[in-house]
């Protein structure tokens, strides 16, 4: 074989493996590894140039991949199993691509020194999450998610329930990866459960602290009560005493003494459809819209009952915030 | 309907035929090619007889020794192991209780 002959034959290996680069590297090597010797063979068997003889050695590799992608014996097609394999082969083959590649940007050769580096962080998050879980899991019914894992309402519980957790996760993380695959698989199980829970516990936390602060000093019922029926469109509220009469200027609060809101506050004119403020504080905003008309005498105390026994438009304060939904 | 053509065929049936084409003689790679496609399979191409044979080598159904040659390169023979003739006469009968099924098919049909 002359010089010319091996430095076609590495140029051809080289590009079949350029189009294997999507394989991972020791399943591509593996292939590769007697090829040059082969192409000598062909080489030696007949005139022309590799590319003549056997196509674009992107065509190679192509034919190449699918008669050494199979693996098993012969009347059996590439299983589901074979088909799971090399899909995680190739999802190493990209994750080991963007360690490299991302490690520089952290100061580190591959991004999982860096992540190496946090593992007893994770391994204290993770005693955390699984007291959160536990207290959860133990006592359900606890209400909005807080910060502290609960256990019957008491701090010093929690406190404590979340050190011991902690610590015996740090211990779990000392003591390195199971050996056996039953516990190792526990783990990973577990490990991936406690992510879904930390996700899902995050947003819902957010949610609920989001829902309380979103205005400093009012509580956004209208958000809360958009499914309740019949309070979505509530523009303004009429109140009306024991004896009928509309009361102006009423303030509405919730038992935390939060003012409750709705719409806004001003009217309609119905001659012109013009919106302007309106002139007094509390409801209602527009006194003139009142849905039942008093006694005209305040000295009559008998023409009450029959507009008092109406159902007033505003049944909402009876429903309380829904803070912990 | 898929068409049947030969290289689909081929496809499933390719670890089979090099394995039939070592049972009386050991081969190196191009060698097996030859034999192949002198038998008839004429499409066979040079990549999928590499490819197979470094498969079923590495899955342990035929072994291999280098042979120095003084004029060209050296080639890379292969042989049927223990292994792979068992292999091959377990594959030889699943083919070929799917051939006489095929065949069977086809004669009933009236379309052989």
């Amino acid at each position: 074989m002359n010089l010319t002959e091996q430095t076609e034959i590495a140029l051809y290996v080289e590009e079949v493996r350029q189009a294997l680069a999507d394989l991972p590297a020791t399943t591509r090597e593996e292939l590769l590894e007697d090829l040059p010797e082969h192409l000598a063979e062909v080489l030696a068997e007949g005139p022309g140039t590799l590319t003549e003889r056997l196509g674009t050695p992107q065509a190679y590799a192509a034919e190449l991949r699918a008669s050494a992608g199979v693996t098993g014996s012969v009347p059996r097609p590439p299983g589901g199993a074979a088909r799971l394999a090399e899909l995680r082969g190739r999802l190493g083959e990209a994750v080991r691509r963007a360690d490299v590649r991302v490690g520089p940007l952290l100061g580190y050769a591959k991004a999982s020194e860096f992540l190496a580096l946090l593992r007893p962080g994770w391994w204290v998050l993770r005693g955390y999450l699984a007291a959160m879980a536990f207290a959860i899991l133990v006592d359900g019914n606890a209400g909005p998610l807080g910060l502290l894992p609960r256990l019957g309402d008491n701090e010093l519980v929690g406190l404590l329930l979340a050190a011991a957790f902690i610590v015996g996760s740090i211990w779990l993380g000392r003591r390195g990866v199971p050996a056996k695959r039953l516990p190792r698989l526990a783990m990973r199980a577990a490990t991936v459960g406690l992510a879904l829970f930390a996700v899902v516990g995050f947003f819902e936390a957010d949610g609920d602290t989001r829902d309380f602060t979103d205005s400093p000093d009012t509580v956004t019922y209208i958000n809360d009560y958009q499914d309740v029926q019949g309070v979505q469109d509530v523009q303004d509220v009429f109140v009306y005493d024991g004896q009928g009469r509309l009361v102006q200027g009423a303030q509405l609060f919730d038992q935390n003494g939060n003012p409750i809101r709705f719409g806004e506050p001003g009217c309609v004119d119905e001659a012109t459809g013009n919106w302007y403020p309106a002139r007094g504080l509390g409801y209602p905003y527009c006194p003139e819209r009142a849905p039942f008309r008093a006694a005209p005498s305040p000295s009559e105390p008998s023409s009450s009952p029959s507009a008092s026994s109406q159902p007033t438009p505003s049944e909402s304060p009876s429903i309380g915030p829904s803070a912990g939904k | 309907m898929r068409r049947v053509d030969a290289t689909q065929l081929l496809k499933g049936v390719l670890d089979l035929a090099v394995l039939a084409v070592l049972r009386d003689e050991d081969g190196y790679g191009y060698d097996i090619l030859r034999r192949l496609r002198a038998a008839g399979l004429e499409d066979v191409g040079d990549a999928s007889v590499y490819g197979t044979l470094r498969r079923l080598f590495s899955s342990g159904l035929l072994n291999s020794y280098v042979v120095p040659s003084d004029e060209g390169p050296h080639r890379k023979y292969y042989a049927l192991n223990e292994a792979g003739r068992t292999e091959l006469q377990r594959s030889g009968k699943v083919w070929k209780g799917f051939a006489s099924i095929m065949d069977d098919l086809l004669r009933e049909r009236g379309t052989a």
